[in-house]
Order: structure tokens, then sequence, then C-alpha cells
């Protein structure tokens, strides 16, 4: 079919569907899964799959500079993100001496 | 005349406002005098408008002061009226209100609240000349409410004692119930006539004949005759005056005795012109009255309390009041209410006195021999008892046996009735006298330190004892050569509005009228003797009664046990089925079920939708994650 | 060349996802973050390539092994309870979104007709900070901000005694 074609062979829709996809597993990684540490590297995942589909996009419209600038943005956040957040988990760990999700459930009642 | 009439009533009230705000503070000496002030002001002014109104034509003068409501079609005017009728009626009123006030200065002087006693005497005074010059049915009402209200206050005097304040609620309780008929008789008769002014509705009733069967006009009269029962205690609404003997002895003497039990008798002579076109209604006053006046006077035979006695006596007494105006003798039932006045209430002032002085003590098995120690009291009780069993050529033998003889012309079972009655009168009065007055004292304790009461007590004793004997003098039968003046005063006043002719009396011939003069004279005269005879060694002879025949002593000591009928077939369901309302319908359905299952629910709700929140992000992420499924389903499809 | 790199990259989430050694699962990431970053690559865009390895293979996934080899237990920890109903609504979810994907980019119109039309000329690094410097100033010295707002925060939040 053309559509295959058309995934298998990198055009527009192949890149979207990774995006989806990694999208989804990442998102399979923040539910399925117990650690901080793994649902951390679940929302990585979520973010590059935003990238990938940013970029896609940028690429197939012309060669929009802005999807590249919007990326660099991006990774900025994420990075200032992955700071903060570990400084969170090693304060969580310091407190509970745990790294389990499931057990930071004081927030309840 | 317009410019002070209105003083008449409001003096009192201005009084009473006095003592409710102030009187503590001011004092007794402050006090007294304003209470005795504004009584006697009344008076005097009520003396100058009988003047007037002797002087003025028709012997009526009607004071119309302001439109007090206009609604629809319904004028009521606040107005005040003096007519024969209620000219003498105020006098009386102010006359004998003054004496009492100033005996109870006597009498209340060392009681706690001397000031909130005169505050409420004096209002009752307002409001029972309200009822008395009022010129329409609802200012008369307001005074009607008003004089319960005090009875109920003045009843309830000793409020911290469990009998007074059941007292005054039992009388006005029972005062609510015959209020509920004088209400449905003003609108019976606002629906007659169109209007609630008395003079008004005489007059538009002036050209109606005699009302055969059962109609508007007979169950506006009936309406109104149930008023009078809960007001002038009949039967079957005289229950709460026994009881009100729980009140100090003077206002027993005035409310209970001269004037508010006597507002019945008043009504009905005010309305007399409608009461003598519905002859059902007429029928049914004389048979109540005199079955009241027959069964109280049986109850007083074997009462040990000199209160108690007074207070059938009184029940007694106002039966025979309606068994006269039952029998078209408005007068003659009116005379007797201005005899009765005088000597019941100079029987309580007396009864007081001795009570004073025997240091509260009431109960008559515990007296005896006062003869001599209370000699002021001792004869003018006398006096009053002669007068109450009809002795000849005293007032009360002319008013009661004016209403005998017209009894007797109504019909003989009446009479029957009337002259068992008087028996029975004569009987117990000379009964309380012998037990209080003759033969040794019982209890030698409260006899040592018996005296004579003060003079502001004896001094009122002595004045209504002149006015008991003189006031016969109004009703001096034709027969004996007067020419009964009473009837020819109220003549105006009780014919008001008539211009058809009156239902004719047939007269019963002076051979009659001699014959059953003599015989009632003979029955009374024979009792009150029997009476003296067999108590004046003391009570001994009447618990040798109660051992022969304990049942009828029994039933007649326990006043034929209505209260506890009342209680079992009224008040005991009434208030199971409160009980059971209470526990099925406010407990379960209101409490249960419309409070506390919302809430319950709610609490239920809360803490279900509350296991939604388990502090764990996984579970808030899924959460997020649902929702943006949903969101992109129905955006996406 | 596409599917490889497409392929390596899911591959290596899926791997992270059901990784239970915390030190490998963040292996995982970084194969997962070289996939991309060749996905990049064949998208023209060799600037975001290595920008892709150097900030997030090379710094995010470096400090997120620090912290990881900070804490003790590099296995996850037994679950305290089992929670069936969170294991497959997550199950129902994600196979859920993953249809929808699949469903999306089969329909869409959209990415069809992106899809023919000249190809434009790799992205290089003159264009990018021309871009950068001229038009979206304010937002790269925003960023820097943030940056330092982070790194402040960061440190301030593992103070013992602050």
């Amino acid at each position: 079919m053309n559509l295959a074609y058309s995934i298998l062979s990198g055009g527009l829709p192949g890149y979207i569907l990774v995006a989806l996809l990694l999208f989804v597993i990442g998102l399979g990684a923040v539910l399925v899964r117990r650690s901080i540490l793994v649902q951390f590297m679940g929302v990585e995942l979520m973010l590059n799959a935003a990238n990938v589909a940013l970029l896609a996009f940028a690429r197939f419209r012309g060669g929009d500079v802005q999807g590249t600038v919007f990326y660099l943005f991006i990774i900025a956040v994420a990075a200032c993100e992955a700071a903060v957040g570990l400084a969170l988990v090693v304060g969580l760990f310091r407190h509970r001496r745990t790294t389990d999700t499931d057990r930071a459930d004081a927030l309840k009642l | 005349m317009q410019t002070f009439a209105w003083l008449i009533p409001v003096l009192p009230l201005l009084g009473s406002a006095f003592h409710g705000l102030v009187g503590r503070r001011a004092g007794k000496a402050a006090v007294t005098a304003v209470a005795l002030g504004t009584m006697l002001a009344s008076l005097v002014l009520s003396a100058v408008l009988f003047a007037a109104v002797a002087a003025a034509p028709e012997r009526r003068i009607d004071l119309p002061y302001f439109d007090w409501m206009a609604v629809g079609s319904l004028r009521v005017p606040f107005g005040l009226v003096f007519d024969s009728l209620s000219s003498v009626m105020a006098l009386v009123v102010t006359g004998i209100g003054t004496l009492i006030h100033l005996y109870s200065v006597g009498y209340m002087w060392e009681e706690e609240g001397y000031a909130r006693y005169f505050c409420y005497l004096n209002l009752f005074v307002f409001f029972m000349l309200t009822l008395v010059l009022g010129s329409s049915l609802p200012l008369l009402f307001v005074g009607w409410e008003g004089v319960g209200l005090c009875s109920y206050l003045l009843i309830g005097y000793y409020f911290d004692t469990e009998v007074a304040s059941a007292a005054g609620l039992k009388a006005f309780l029972f005062n609510r119930v015959g209020d509920l008929g004088m209400t449905m008789g003003m609108l019976a008769l606002f629906a007659a006539f169109g209007t609630l002014t008395v003079g008004e509705i005489l007059v538009r009733a002036g050209h109606l004949g005699v009302e055969a069967g059962f109609g508007v006009l007979t169950f506006a009269t009936l309406m109104m005759f149930v008023g009078a029962t809960g007001k002038s205690a009949q039967i079957p609404l005289y229950l709460w005056l026994p009881d009100a003997m729980a009140g100090p002895t003077p206002v027993s003497a005035l409310i209970h005795a001269a004037t508010m039990v006597t507002a019945g008798i008043y009504l009905i002579c005010r309305l007399a012109p409608l009461f003598l076109l519905t002859p059902i209604t007429l029928t049914t006053v004389a048979w109540v009255g005199g079955a009241t006046a027959l069964f109280a006077a049986t109850i007083g035979l074997f009462q040990r309390d000199i209160k108690k006695v007074l207070a059938y006596s009184t029940v007694s007494q106002l039966g025979y009041m309606f068994l006269g105006l039952g029998s078209a003798g408005f007068a003659a039932g009116f005379l007797h209410l201005f005899t009765h006045a005088w000597f019941k209430a100079l029987l309580f002032l007396g009864a007081g006195s001795v009570i004073h002085g025997m240091h509260h003590q009431q109960d008559l098995f515990r007296m005896g021999g006062l003869k001599a120690r209370m000699p002021v009291t001792f004869w003018t009780m006398l006096i009053a008892t002669l007068c109450i069993m009809g002795f000849p050529g005293t007032s009360g033998f002319f008013s009661k046996d004016e209403i005998l003889y017209l009894a007797f012309q109504k019909s003989p079972g009446l009479y029957a009735m009337g002259l068992l009655g008087a028996a029975c009168t004569a009987i117990y009065m000379w009964r309380l006298m012998a037990l209080a007055f003759w033969g040794e004292p019982r209890d030698h304790h409260a006899f040592e330190h018996a005296s004579e009461s003060p003079a502001t007590m004896t001094v009122p004793l002595a004045l209504l004892a002149v006015g008991a004997l003189l006031a016969g003098l109004l009703g001096l039968p034709k027969i004996w050569g007067g020419s009964f003046a009473i009837e020819g005063w109220l003549e105006p006043a009780l014919n008001f509005g008539r211009t058809a002719a009156a239902p004719a009396a047939e007269p019963g011939g002076s051979g009659l009228a001699w014959g059953l003069m003599a015989l009632s004279t003979t029955v009374a005269l024979a009792s009150g003797y029997l009476g003296w005879r067999i108590y004046r060694r003391g009570p001994a002879a009447e618990e040798a009664f109660a051992g022969r025949r304990p049942a009828l002593y029994r039933a007649l000591a326990n006043k034929w046990y209505v209260d506890e009928a009342v209680e079992a077939c009224i008040l005991g369901p009434a208030r199971w089925t409160g009980n059971c309302l209470w526990k099925a319908f406010d407990v379960i359905l209101i409490d249960g079920i419309g409070v506390n299952l919302p809430g319950a629910l709610t609490r239920v709700g809360g803490d279900l939708t509350a296991q939604v929140q388990t502090g764990r992000v996984r579970n808030y992420a899924l959460g997020m994650a649902v929702g943006a499924v949903l969101l992109l389903w129905i955006f996406l499809k | 060349m596409f599917l490889c790199f497409a392929l390596i990259t899911l591959t290596g989430a899926v791997a992270l996802t059901f990784q239970r050694n915390l030190v490998v699962a963040g292996l995982c990431l970084v194969l997962s973050f070289m996939g991309v970053a060749g996905l990049f690559l064949l998208l023209a865009n060799p600037v975001a390539a290595a920008l892709q390895i150097i900030v997030y293979s090379g710094a995010i996934v470096v400090l997120l092994l620090f912290v990881i080899m900070l804490l003790a237990e590099h296995q996850e920890e037994p679950a305290q309870r089992r929670r069936p109903l969170q294991r497959w609504g997550s199950v129902l979810v994600l196979l859920a979104l993953a249809a929808g994907a699949l469903r999306l980019v089969a329909r869409s119109h959209v990415l069809r007709s992106l899809d023919s039309g000249p190809l434009p000329p790799a992205m290089n690094l003159d264009t990018l900070g021309a871009a950068l410097f001229n038009d979206h100033l304010l937002a790269f010295e925003g960023v820097g901000l943030l940056l330092l707002a982070a790194m402040v925060g960061a440190v301030a939040l593992v103070k013992r005694d602050l």
C-alpha cells in the first residue's frame, strides 16, 4: 500500500508513527513501573518522542529553522527538569530510604 | 364627655404600666398610692358617667373614637358605649375593684412581688372595662382575651409552685376552648348581619321575628354561649375554677367571683335581643345553667378547703344566673350577677381574712371557734351567708327568687333543680360557717395566734356587707310593693334596636309567686338550720357519714371524678397520640430519614470517593491517561 | 535506514520498561537516545543529532546514572501489594492509545499531503545560530536564566542544612 511504503521508506507518516509509539512506551514506563528513576526515564522518552515529531514536521514543511530552535529549548528545559527532579529523588531517598513511589503515599485521606 | 370618658379604662392601664416598669424601684408606698389612686379616679369617672347616662335619651351614650379596622365590607370602630347595662357593670368593676385593691394592700404587704401583683391587677381592671364598655365585638373580644391573660398571670402568681403554674395554665386552656366558640359566634354574626358593632347588629336584627328551627342566628348565639361557658365556668368548662383557688385570695374575690366570670352573663345580656329570637339557645342556656347550679352545689357539700367550697359555690351561683337568662329573665339574671358580686366578694375576702388570721391554714377541719377571736370577719360573713342562702329580705333572696319564679314558668324541672341546688347551698354555707366559727378550736396552736385582721382588710369587708344588704333594693319585686326597678332601668339596653313586638312572657299571677317564694324560703331555712346543727360541734358527723356510705362520700368529695375522667378520656389519649407521633414520625421519619440519612449518605459517598485519592503518583498518572484517551476519542471520532 | 533506527529506538524503549536492574535500564535509555539521534540524521538535521548525543545521552543520562549509583539498591524493590487494577488499567490505556495512534497516522490527510514536495537543504549551525540570536534572543536569554534557577534549586534541595 501507499502508506506502508511511505512509512517504511522514511516518509512523514513513519516518523510520526515512531514518535507516537515512543510516547506510548514512555507512558507505559511511568504507569507500570514503581521505581521513581525508571519513571523518570519514561518521562525522558516522552520528551524525545515530542522532539522527533517536532523535527519531522519541521523538515517536511520546507526546512523550517524554528523547529530546531524549539528543539533546543526543549532540551534545555529537560535538563533543568532532570536536575531538579533528581535532587528531589535524592531528598526522597534520604527521608524514606526508598525509591518506590508506591510507598510515598502520605498525601491521601 | 368624649374628652374624658376614655380615661375610665386607660387610667388603670397607666397604673399597670407604672407598676410594671418602675414599681419595684419605686417602693411599696408609691405602688399602693398609684394603684388605689387610679382605681378611685376610675370609680369617680364611672359615677359621673352613670349620672350622665341616667339623664341621656334612651339612657345611652355612644362614643365612637376612630375607625379601627376597615377591610373589605367590614368596618369596626374603636369606641365606647355607655348604656344602662354597661354603666352599671362599670360601676361594679371599679367599685368592688377599688375595695379589693384596698384589701390587697393589707393581704399582700409581706409578699414577694408586691408591685407585680398590682401591675397585673390594674391590667385586669383595664381589660375588664374594655370588655364592658367596648362598642364592637372585636373590642369586647380584646377585653375578653385580656382578662383571660390576667387571670392566668394572677392565678400563677406564685409561679414557683407547681400547683399554681398548672392551675394558671389550666384556666387559660379552658378559656381558649370557649374562645373558639366566641370567635365562631362572631363570624356567624358577621355573616348574618355584615357588621360587628353591637349597636348595628341589634338594629339590623330589630325587625326579625323568632327563628323557627336551627338557623344562622341560633348557631351564632349558641356559639356565643359556648364562649360564655368557658369564661363563666359552666358545664363542661368549669374545671378550671376550683383549681384557680391557688392564686391569692383577693384575686379569687375579684376575678373569680365578681367580675371576670360574670363576663359570660354580661355578653348574653348585651346580645339579649338576639337571644330572645332563638328559643333553642335559650332553652340550652337554661338547662345547662340549672344543671351546673345543682351539680356544683353537690360537690361543695364535702370540700375541706374553705376556698374550694366558695369556688364551687361560685360555679353554682353562675349556673343560677344562666338559669335566669335562659328563662328570658335577663334583668333577673343580671340582678343576681349584681348581688352575687357583693356577697361573693365579701365571702372570699372574709375567707381570706380567716386564712390570714390562721396563718395560711385553709382546712376547715382544723379551724373552729373563731367567732370570739375575729368578730368583724364573723359578722360580715354571716351577712353574706344570709344573702347567699336567700334569707328573706336580703339581696340574694330577691334575685334568687325572681330566677326561680321565671324558671318554674319555663319548666318545673328547672325549678326542681334550682330548689335542690338552693338546699345544698344553704347546707354547705352553714357547714362552712359552723366549722370555722363555732365549736371548739381543733388546731390549738394556730388558734392561739389568731386575731382579727388589720383595718385595711376589715374596712372593705364592712363596706361590702352594707352593699350586700342594700343591693337587693334594686330588685324589690312588685308583689312586695316595689317596682322591680332593675328591669325598668335596663329595659332600653335589653331591647335596643327592637322594632317588632318582643315575645311576651305569660304572667303567672301573684298567687303562684307567693307560693313559690314560701316554698323556697322554707327549704332554704330548713336546710341552713340542718347544716348548722350537724356541724356546730365539728366534723365528727361528716366522718361518721363517710364511714356509713363511703362510695357516695368519696364521689362527692372527689368532685364526681370529672377531672379524672377528662384525664383518662381526653388528655391521656392526646398525650399517647403525641408520644406515638413523636416516636414514629419525628424520630424515625424526620430525624432518621430526613436528616440523618442524607448525612450518612454523604459521609458514605465521601468515604467511597475518597478512595480515589491514593497518594500514589502512578494512579494519578493513570487517571490522567484515561481522561486523555477519552478526550481524544471524543475529538477525533 | 529509517526502519533500522526506528527499531533501535523502540527496542531500547521497550527494554527499558521491562528491565529490573536500574543501571541496565539507564543503558537501554542511552540506546534509545542513539536511535533518536540517528533519526535526526535521517531528517537532515546533524545539529540536532549532535545536540541529542551531547546533551541528552551525554549529560542527562550521566546525571541519572550518578544518582542511581548514589542510591544503594540497584534492583527495584519488591512491591508492597499487588495492584492488578493499576496494571491492567495501564495496559488497557496503552493499547487504546497505540491503536489510536495507528489509526490517526493511517487516516490523516495532512500527513499524506505533507509527504511530497521538494526536500529542503540540511540544517547547519549557521542558520540555527542566526535564527537563535536574531529572532529568538529573548527566549534564549530566558532559558539561560532558567538553567541558572534550576541549578540553584537543585543545590538547595539537596543541602542538609540551608
